[in-house]
């Protein structure tokens, strides 16, 4: 009884009460429309969609037409997939749209998802074919298709040219020595004042230390489930990685350092290099965020120099799609949403906000391809595969990882020693 | 007391008993069947016997969370102990603006523990924060609580201290206060030094209100999250996990359900122990409220 | 001997310094930042001449709205959580004061215990519970939470309030033909009103302030003023200090005032909640 009270207050029946402050409440701008669309997702799936810019919102229109405001909640990656699971398994959930990265859905978690292929039948979104099937495929489990894939993440190498020139450095690296080398030059006092990191890399993403592994031919755990198939090429990376803290050219927050963080420091001038998804670089020049619009720019990841030539970098690729929890309410409404953001002109426009897109056909458009990354995102793209393939522990296995690479990057574990703890307390999870 | 009168109290009673019962003692009972078997999303509980007690007691993660616990309980609790007990004989032996000065030492216990923790991320940020500065331009070593695991404890146990230090000062204030003024005047007659009269009149007399407000305090510190989950969300590499972390880590980001609520049975058995003293002096005080 | 007065003069006023920065420097520091101009709230050595400015409260009301939602939630839970602890802990103490026999002594003993447990030990049984019934993410949730956790603390506090309100006026009343819950009324709770107002203000600052149980059994709908101020934390960008700093104020200056008007009632309640319960 008294909880049907309790969950029929919402911020609009309470305006109706005209308790105190509601008339300042009632000013917002979001208050004023009739239903609400509530998504769960990290930050920068709000950002590419332009949302609360005024002209640049590539969803106005949508929302006028659905007479429906978008509420959106946002976190960190990790915590983000916690929470959407989270949600999933309750009765019902609020959420009506969540965003997924394409290594967590396992069979237990995809069947807490909506399958999609009803919908597409019932509704179809926009020249489907022309979303990348191998995104598709990401998205499909057991023969059924559980998200609408919205973002892809290459990872790429970006650098400030401009503190490159200020150090003498004319040319970007084109090999991992190279590149550490150039990271300990940038290790510096710039002529703004500003201390400058060689390179700022987050801590809690297992991307990073893979993409060093992979550098010298290794890897987390493959595609095919293999752990360490290169035990040596993940101690070299590690090795790498510690050299670089230990000098500086890493910064001493390295342990707290969060992607956000790679973003606003590369904006500030604070750091030289990062490696982050190509699709940043829009976000990284921003006239109005960034200190240094323009001399901002991206390269494939650099391989090292014994396999240079020799094998392709293997760089990765993350990614997202859009999915509805099955308990959710008005699905009808999150079908609508999905439809609208997979849309030609909404991927576009997301593509020129800094979203890695998902149509074949937005790479040919004149105003996208004048996008200086462009060119560079597709060809790593050919060779860039996932950092680790989905499986029922992979949190807690992205989790005993991060914890040995940290403790070898911070110089309290030998790293052969963090390696095969690695191996030794990854390989059950694996098995179980 | 007649047990009709019992029966015509028990109205008065029953809705704190049923809060009590249905939101704490019964769910805290529940855990213990969880803790016996091994459960995630979308998978039936299988019995598996005291086999998740053993895991996390052989868990190399959580014999570090228990012992970084311990160390904030232990270090925290002791220090704001000194600093409160300074603060009350400070304040016992005549302050001007004494009340002033009271609600300013109380302002931190209005504080949220995530405003707290905004704040003091802020001050101490190893690139701009202001306190980071000032200890700089002194030529002191900063505070290099997000690399260093053990300058973030020191940092989580300042930040515990701040906040609780109203509490623990108010207690030995108060118990201060209501020290008679005649046994110092006595003391003082019979030739006793202001030490002295410390040692055989405040020690001796405020000694229970110390043990009260050390147990309240180990007690509540022990449960430690939000301070630890806001700083630093447990690392660098989980180095600075405290108990509760680990159990939220257990049950919502790795949902093993099992292992936490084996990890929650151990918390509350540690508490009990923990408390085990203190309900025996308020036993005392219990029985002597009958009269 | 003067100079030893003077040095003791010294001493204190130097330590009463040392406790008045340790204890407002935080809390003044963050409240100037929120009105600080965006590159002042960086400026090394710290700027306390600035021009002030709102403009990072514009951002939060323009950028934020959900924070301002948070702050309506947080007000509704807070008020009715009070009201909750307040009536049933009034009753129980009642009870406490006026009876005595084995039976009540062992559930006072057992309230005491129960407050031993860690809040977060509860949240593992209740998630699935509260999802089964359909609370998840309601009001009533954090309402009921937060009283409990504050009852047994409450009903001893009121026990202790109560027992010093002459029993001859209770019996007076029932004389005059008044039933229990009249004399509790009419009598008790009029001249326990500091024991209520010493448990109110545990149970207000407790609520407003509240992360955990926020954190796990709200989502949308009943998100607290806390909660969103953490993913504001969890999602800056580096130049959002201000923002954060402003939505902490408006957060914090409720619930300080509130103490500082009600500051005997909190040193009543922490003096007599700590040897009693």
């Amino acid at each position: 009884m008294s909880d049907k009270v309790f969950t029929n207050i919402t911020r609009r029946g309470f305006l109706g009460t005209s308790l105190g402050g509601a008339a300042m409440l009632a000013a917002g701008p979001s208050f004023a429309v009739g239903k609400t669309l509530n998504v769960l997702s990290h930050k920068v799936h709000q950002t590419v969609l332009g949302s609360g810019s005024g002209d640049g919102d590539l969803l106005k229109d949508w929302r006028t037409g659905n007479d429906a405001e978008i509420v959106w909640t946002t976190f960190d990656s990790n915590p983000l997939q916690d929470r959407l699971f989270r949600e999933a398994s309750l009765n019902t959930t609020d959420f009506n749209v969540g965003y997924i990265v394409d290594n967590r859905p396992t069979k237990q978690i995809a069947a807490m998802f909506e399958p999609l292929d009803s919908y597409l039948e019932k509704d179809a979104i926009e020249d489907f074919g022309d979303i990348a099937p191998g995104l598709v495929q990401g998205m499909t489990v057991d023969g059924k298709l559980i998200g609408i894939p919205v973002r892809h993440a290459t990872q790429g190498l970006f650098y400030n040219e401009a503190l490159l020139e200020e150090q003498g450095i004319s040319a970007p690296p084109t090999t991992l020595e190279e590149l550490v080398e150039q990271a300990q030059k940038l290790t510096f006092t710039s002529k703004a004042g500003t201390p400058v990191a060689g390179m700022v890399l987050a801590s809690d993403l297992a991307v990073f230390p893979v993409m060093f592994a992979r550098a010298f031919g290794g890897d987390f755990i493959n595609a095919k489930f293999e752990l360490l198939p290169n035990p040596e090429a993940m101690e070299k990376g590690l090795t790498v990685l510690r050299k670089m803290f230990e000098s500086g050219a890493l910064p001493r927050s390295y342990a707290t350092t969060k992607n956000d963080d790679q973003v606003t420091w590369l904006q500030q001038g604070r750091a030289a290099f990062t490696v982050l998804p190509f699709a940043r670089n829009a976000q990284l020049n921003n006239k109005e965020q960034s200190k240094f619009p323009g001399k901002i720019k991206a390269i494939e990841f650099p391989i090292s120099s014994d396999l240079k030539g020799k094998v392709p970098m293997s760089s990765i690729v993350e990614a997202w799609g859009m999915v509805i929890p099955a308990n959710s309410k008005d699905k009808e409404l999150s079908w609508k949403f999905i439809k609208e953001v997979s849309s030609k002109r909404v991927t576009l426009g997301m593509a020129r906000n800094g979203n890695g897109p998902v149509r074949v056909s937005t790479y040919a458009d004149q105003s996208f391809v004048n996008n200086p990354v462009a060119a560079v995102e597709a060809e790593v793209l050919k060779n860039a595969r996932g950092a680790f393939p989905p499986f029922p522990e992979a949190a807690r296995a992205q989790s005993i990882f991060l914890e040995e690479v940290q403790l070898a990057v911070l110089g309290r574990k030998e790293i052969k020693e963090a390696v095969a703890s690695i191996a030794t307390r990854v390989k059950p999870l694996l098995q179980a | 007391m007649r047990l009709n009168k019992i029966t015509e109290a028990l109205p008065f009673l029953a809705p704190v008993q049923i809060l009590i019962l249905s939101v704490i003692v019964i769910p805290s009972l529940y855990v213990v069947w969880l803790s016996l078997n091994a459960s995630s999303f979308g998978q039936s509980a299988t019995f598996v016997g005291l086999d998740n007690y053993i895991r996390v007691l052989t868990d190399p993660a959580f014999l570090l969370a228990l012992g970084n616990t311990v160390l904030i309980v232990i270090f925290a609790v002791h220090l704001e102990l000194a600093l409160g007990l300074g603060m009350a004989l400070l304040f016992a032996s005549g302050l001007p603006f004494r009340r002033v000065l009271l609600v300013a030492v109380l302002a931190p216990y209005a504080v949220s523990e995530v405003i707290a923790v905004a704040m003091w991320r802020f001050l101490f940020d190893p690139d701009v924060g202001p306190v980071t500065a000032m200890l700089t331009w002194l030529g002191l070593p900063m505070l290099d609580w997000s690399f260093e695991p053990s300058h973030a404890l020191i940092m989580i146990g300042l930040l515990t201290i701040w906040l609780h230090l109203p509490f623990t000062f108010i207690i030995l204030y108060a118990a201060r206060l209501a020290i008679p003024k005649d046994l110092y005047e006595a003391a003082r007659i019979d030739g006793a030094t202001a030490f002295d009269a410390f040692r055989r009149v405040t020690i001796p007399l405020l000694g229970p209100a110390i043990v009260v407000a050390l147990l309240f305090r180990y007690i509540f510190a022990f449960r430690i999250f939000s301070e630890v989950w806001l700083m630093t969300q447990g690392g660098p590499a989980r180095s600075t996990e405290v108990v509760a972390v680990y159990l939220y880590q257990e049950a919502f980001s790795f949902n093993a359900f099992g292992t936490a609520a084996a990890t929650a049975w151990i918390m509350v058995l540690a508490s009990l122990l923990l408390a085990t003293g203190y309900v025996f002096l308020l036993r005392k005080q219990v029985a002597g409220n009958v009269h | 001997m003067c100079t030893d007065k003077l040095a003791i003069g010294l001493g204190k006023t130097v330590a009463v310094a040392v406790i008045l920065v340790w204890s407002l420097f935080p809390i003044t520091f963050i409240l100037m930042s929120s009105f600080k101009p965006g590159q002042d709230i960086f400026a090394v050595p710290p700027k306390f001449v600035f021009s002030p400015t709102i403009q990072h409260y514009v951002e939060l009301w323009n950028g934020w709205g959900v924070f301002f939602g948070g702050l309506l939630n947080s007000t509704i839970i807070t008020a009715g959580a009070t009201v909750l602890a307040i009536t049933t802990s009034t009753a129980a103490g009642y009870v406490y004061s006026r009876y005595s026999s084995r039976m009540l002594n062992a559930s006072v003993m057992f309230l005491i215990i129960v407050r031993l447990i860690p809040p977060i030990v509860v949240t593992l049984p209740l998630f699935p519970i509260i999802n089964a019934i359909g609370l998840n993410d309601t009001h009533i949730v954090l309402m009921v939470l937060y009283a409990t956790f504050f009852v047994s603390l409450g009903t001893v506090l009121m026990r202790t309030f109560i027992d010093q309100i002459p029993r001859e006026l209770d019996e007076a009343a029932q004389i005059d033909g008044a039933g229990r819950l009249t004399i509790l009324r009419r009598v008790i709770v009029p001249l326990a009103a500091p024991g209520i107002l010493a448990v109110a203000v545990f149970v207000v600052v407790f609520a407003w302030n509240e992360f955990l149980f926020a954190f796990i059994f709200t989502a949308t709908r009943a998100k607290t003023a806390p909660l969103v101020i953490s993913e504001m934390i969890g999602s800056i960008d580096g130049v959002d200090w201000g923002v954060l700093f402003a939505a902490s104020t408006v957060q914090l200056i409720p619930v300080l005032l509130f103490v500082i008007f009600m500051n005997r009632y909190l040193v009543a309640g922490l003096t007599a909640g700590a040897t009693k319960g």
